[in-house]
């Protein structure tokens, strides 16, 4: 008996849970419900890509660029290569790459944002003259820069393409959670947590953190939003991932010359960056409309 | 006087920011594995050869010797010479800055109207279908990667319906004109991205304000549309449009680098990702330092213009 209630309540749970999420689902901005679909169709092909493709991203299958076919929807570029698998592989290149790099941005933004915020005084001094003369640097020459100066061996690597990105996000993600521990830290609780002494580490994350998880989680997102176009852009200029990995943006750039013969080289990885791109900034949109927030420009 | 201090704290704020840059620039050319010599003359150089080399590049002194030594090259607007063929950085540098310029004022005159005329027309037809059918092309294009527009404008422009020309071939020889012929194509681009989020932001400041008790009071008054919407209402709504028209400038820094390259336009921007790809030390430090000058100048004169218009500073 006890076991039936137990899966009953389980039961009653779920659904509890199901009628929720419909109901969070009915209630979201529409841009948020096709910013969530065109996601969801990104990561399920991305997820496809991972562990199939119709052809091996790199083997030679047919005669180069003769054009469009059933077997080769999107043709073959210059080196014999099936473009559709190609572009079905990069998608989870770009989403693992865009994912990680920001994540390790706003991580590290948020630490040193959030304790300048909550300290002041000649730190968060110190702190902002430095985020300012990073951001003052416009945001793809500092990419370009981080990626060049990290010397031939290292160039290509996806790990320095994850740090660049993060580079680039830190000090930006930094000004805004500085921003929103300033407020936090004058409250009440925080300064009960300061006279009681305790650790400035966990008054960060126990009183800062939680109270700025909003502003933050848009940072996260509207910066994911960005990452693609800026691990593309970095691939375009050949500063990306090493080849022969179709990343979308160094596609772009390898096929640009095929421009007059066979466009839709190109096209195929562009809609797609495209599309991925315009379902992260509706999804954005729609989270930052539900926390209440607008959407500063994606490029500053 | 408290207008004066205020905008005099302001830019020394921004002087020093742009020392910071320059430390930071000079830096990051200081960890490029392997010695800028070597990379001069090559793996098979002796090694008498790369201590003569390193001795006139000077890399045998102490860092901080070396930064201020280009600091102060930097104040007197030098900036010593390229690497690769011994030319001065200022005479590779002031030919692609020109090229630039043009592209970039062009780009300016086409943005305007481009965000003027949508902006206006969407607001007075608002929740049309007209409306709503610019607002989502507005959305598309705010989310399409600039570098892939311009490869699709390429595309449309130079293979479908061929005006202009694909790849920018302009040299010393070229004119005023052949430069601005070849600026077309990517200026349009660079105006379409700076453009739509100012369209959605202008949109929006004059949706509200036409629904201000004061629009209205003129509307009432039997004033003509057009003079109630150019005299009453944009002036009251283009403020909060300044703002992205300033970020907007400093995207432009950023975008010329890519939008360039699809255009082969042979601009500062492609300078910049040629001086890093050559890994040419001095050219990526004056580079670098000018596009962040640039970018930190105009963060300036948008600060100091929203010091000087605002009313509550006045009085003092």
């Amino acid at each position: 008996m006890a076991d039936a209630s137990a899966t009953t309540m389980a039961r009653a749970g779920a659904e509890s849970r199901l009628t929720r999420a419909r109901r969070f689902w009915s209630a979201a901005p529409s841009a948020f419900r096709i910013g969530a679909i065109i996601l969801a169709i990104h990561i399920l092909l991305a997820l496809i890509g991972w562990v199939w493709t119709p052809y091996d991203y790199v083997a030679r299958v047919g005669i180069p660029l003769s054009g469009m076919s059933w077997e080769h929807p999107f043709g073959i570029d210059q080196n014999a290569r099936d473009i559709f698998s190609r572009v079905l592989y990069g998608g989870h290149i770009v989403i693992l790459l865009s994912v990680s790099g920001t994540l390790l941005g706003v991580v590290v933004g948020a630490a040193l944002g959030l304790t300048s915020g909550y300290l002041g005084g000649w730190f968060d001094e110190a702190m902002m003259r430095l985020f300012d003369a990073f951001n003052s640097i416009p945001f793809l020459v500092l990419a370009l820069l981080a990626s060049a100066v990290a010397g031939p061996v290292a160039s290509g690597e996806p790990l320095l393409l994850v740090g660049v990105v993060a580079l680039v996000y830190a000090p930006r993600v930094g000004r805004i959670a500085r921003g929103a521990a300033q407020t936090v830290a004058i409250q009440d609780y925080v300064m009960v947590a300061r006279l009681r002494r305790e650790r400035v580490r966990d008054v960060v994350r126990r009183e800062i953190l939680p109270n700025c998880s909003g502003p933050l989680l848009v940072e996260f997102a509207l910066r994911a939003g960005y990452a693609p176009v800026l691990i593309g852009s970095l691939g375009f200029l050949g500063f990306g991932v090493r080849a022969p990995l179709p990343e979308w943006g160094r596609m772009i750039a390898e096929n640009r010359n095929l421009i007059f013969t066979t466009p839709e080289a190109l096209l195929a990885p562009g809609i797609a960056l495209a599309t991925l791109v315009v379902g992260l900034n509706l999804f954005t949109d729609g989270i930052a409309r539900l926390i209440g927030r607008s959407t500063p420009h994606a490029g500053a | 006087m408290q207008i004066l201090a205020l905008c005099l704290k302001r830019t020394a704020t921004a002087l020093l920011t742009l020392l910071l840059v320059s430390l930071i620039v000079f830096v990051a050319v200081e960890i490029i594995p392997g010695d800028a010599a070597t990379r001069v003359a090559g793996r098979d150089a002796t090694e008498e050869t790369l201590e003569v080399l390193r001795q006139r590049m000077h890399l045998d002194l102490p860092p901080a010797e070396r930064y201020l030594t280009w600091l102060g090259g930097v104040v007197t607007g030098q900036f010593g010479d390229v690497l690769t063929s011994g030319r001065s950085v200022v005479e590779i540098l002031a030919p692609r800055v020109v090229n630039t310029l043009i592209l970039s004022g062009i780009a300016l005159a086409i943005y305007f109207p481009l965000v003027l005329i949508p902006a206006i027309f969407q607001a007075v037809r608002r929740d049309r279908a007209a409306d709503h059918a610019l607002s989502t092309i507005t959305l598309v294009l705010l989310s399409i990667p600039d570098f892939v527009l311009a490869t699709f404008l390429l595309l449309l422009f130079a293979v479908v319906i061929p005006i202009f020309p694909a790849m920018s071939t302009i040299d010393e020889r070229s004119t005023f004109f052949d430069i601005v012929n070849v600026s077309i194509m990517p200026a349009v681009t660079l105006a379409i991205v700076m453009a739509v989020y100012a369209v959605r932001m202008l949109r929006e400041g004059l949706i509200d304000v036409l629904d201000a008790d004061f629009v209205r009071m003129a509307r009432l008054k039997g004033l003509s549309q057009r003079r109630v919407l150019l005299r009453h209402a944009l002036p009251n709504a283009v403020v909060p449009t300044l703002n992205v028209t300033a970020l907007n400038l400093a995207y432009l820094i950023g975008g010329v680098v890519v939008v360039e390259r699809v255009f082969s336009f042979p601009g500062f921007g492609s300078l910049i990702v040629d001086s890093l790809k050559l890994l040419d030390a001095p050219l990526i430090q004056a580079t670098v330092l000018l596009a962040s000058a640039v970018y930190i100048g105009a963060n300036l004169a948008v600060d100091i213009m929203a010091i000087l218009l605002n009313p509550r500073l006045r009085k003092g």
